[in-house]
């Protein structure tokens, strides 16, 4: 993910609580410090179907709120 | 004053002033994370400084980076964490040889490092140089007291906290950990093993010396003192190697089978080379399909592993590794009638590594690589 925004694509990592430490600070040590972390509560391995979904249902409007964000801050340059 | 001590007073952040006191160092260094949670030896420029006195790299050039945090481990920084774990000076080469092939890429450093599973490296060592630095292969050879073992081990581990981030909970998520973690060292009883050792099998001379690294569990131990056969004592050690829980179950890695000397004379003594006991092993480490949970059985075999699993009967044997010869088969310990296997993290391979000169010509003592 740290190589796909170095290359300008929008890219977001699904992170459970319990590793958020662990993606911050690797966010960090690869170079992209503002690398958003999509919160989920742990665990993620183990999961029926429906709680993965539930997961997910948390993460999506995470996600949408990253790239709306981003589509605000290129359209200035874009237009400029 | 030193050259070290100058170049380290000129680095900003190098040197911390503390008392010169064993109680106010050690607080310091568990304050600052710096530490296995045990007292160590003060790395003060001059004993880092005598730690590089067996050392032919450039002091300050990177041998490798350690995962997670991608850290430089030059040598001063290695032979800071070699002095805290009590290493002698001579110990230092076979420390660094640890650290490169720990960074080999099949090793999966990253991985084991962060992993949730509880894995540490277990240094295997042969050749001349382990016997020359006095590593115990003998009587105990997984436990205490040997200081070779205890520190080589600790000052490994200490290099993958202080340099890597291997913090628990930021850089190590292992869910328990295990006690290996504070060393896990071994010379293989080449003596004793009336097979190859491990690094003849491998292709090397048996002067080189090496280490092969392994992603390993704790030892789990195998008591047989009845089997007067072969067959008898493999039959006891596939038993304790079948168990469901194990990640060998389900990745291509590779345990360890550590035979202790008297159940390896047993076996040897029925004809078995080392080959057929990989292979014996193999076919009788098994567990039917059964045995595991219904939503093990749903979601890891007949999912995941569909193309082996989708439609196969429930009692399909399951092998504990992927082909024979990924066994990883050593002597090591003293009299006694117990062998330890050593399950592994999934996604790694062992690496090994010879301990040789700048030039690449091989190391048959380490006085070596003595400075001038």
């Amino acid at each position: 993910m740290a190589q796909l925004t170095k290359r300008g694509v929008l890219a977001a990592v699904v992170c459970s609580d319990s590793f958020m430490k662990l993606g911050k600070a690797q966010s960090k040590v690869f170079g992209v410090p503002d690398l958003p972390l999509l919160e989920i509560k742990h665990p993620l391995g183990g999961l029926d179907m429906e709680t993965v979904r539930a997961r997910a249902e948390v993460a999506l409007p995470q996600l949408l709120k990253f790239i709306k964000a981003s589509r605000a801050q290129k359209t200035p340059e874009t237009q400029a | 004053m030193s050259a070290l001590t100058t170049q380290l007073k000129e680095t900003p952040g190098a040197l911390i002033e503390c008392d010169d006191d064993p109680e106010a160092v050690y607080e310091l260094l568990c304050a600052k994370g710096w530490s296995d949670g045990l007292p160590v030896i003060p790395p003060t420029p001059e004993r880092v400084e005598r730690m590089l006195g067996f050392c032919d790299r450039d002091l300050d050039q990177p041998v490798v980076r350690i995962p997670p945090r991608f850290g430089a481990a030059t040598p001063v920084r290695v032979a800071a964490n070699a002095v805290m774990a009590g290493c002698k000076p001579e110990y230092f080469p076979l420390v660094l040889l640890a650290l490169e092939a720990l960074a080999e890429e099949q090793y999966n450093l990253y991985g084991t490092q962060a992993t949730t599973h509880p894995c540490t490296p277990m240094l295997i060592f042969n050749g001349p140089v382990a016997r020359e630095v006095g590593l115990n292969s003998g009587h105990n050879v997984m436990g205490n007291y040997h200081r070779a073992n205890a520190a080589i081990g600790r000052a490994v581990r200490l290099a993958l906290v202080n340099i890597g981030a291997a913090i628990p909970g930021t850089g190590d998520m292992a869910t328990a950990g295990t006690p290996a973690k504070f060393t896990f060292c071994v010379a293989e009883n080449e003596a004793a093993n009336p097979w190859q050792p491990l690094h003849v099998e491998l292709g090397y001379p048996a002067e080189a010396s090496t280490v092969t690294v392994v992603a390993a569990e704790g030892p789990h131990n195998v008591n047989d003192h009845e089997s007067l056969s072969a067959e008898g004592i493999l039959t006891m050690i596939a038993g304790t190697m079948a168990t469901t829980g194990s990640n060998n179950a389900y990745y291509a890695s590779q345990p360890v089978l550590a035979f202790g000397p008297e159940h390896a004379a047993t076996v040897a003594s029925g004809g078995f080379s080392k080959a057929q006991v990989k292979q014996w092993l193999f076919d009788h480490a098994t567990i039917p399909m059964s045995r595991w949970s219904p939503d093990n059985i749903a979601r890891r075999f007949r999912r995941r592993q569909a193309e082996q699993y989708a439609n196969a009967p429930l009692d399909t044997p399951i092998h504990m590794w992927a082909k024979p010869d990924d066994l990883i088969v050593i002597v090591a310990g003293g009299a006694g009638k117990h062998s330890q296997y050593v399950p592994t993290f999934g996604v790694t391979r062992a690496a090994t590594r010879a301990l040789k000169r700048a030039d690449g010509t091989l190391v048959k003592s380490v006085q070596e690589l003595k400075r001038a």
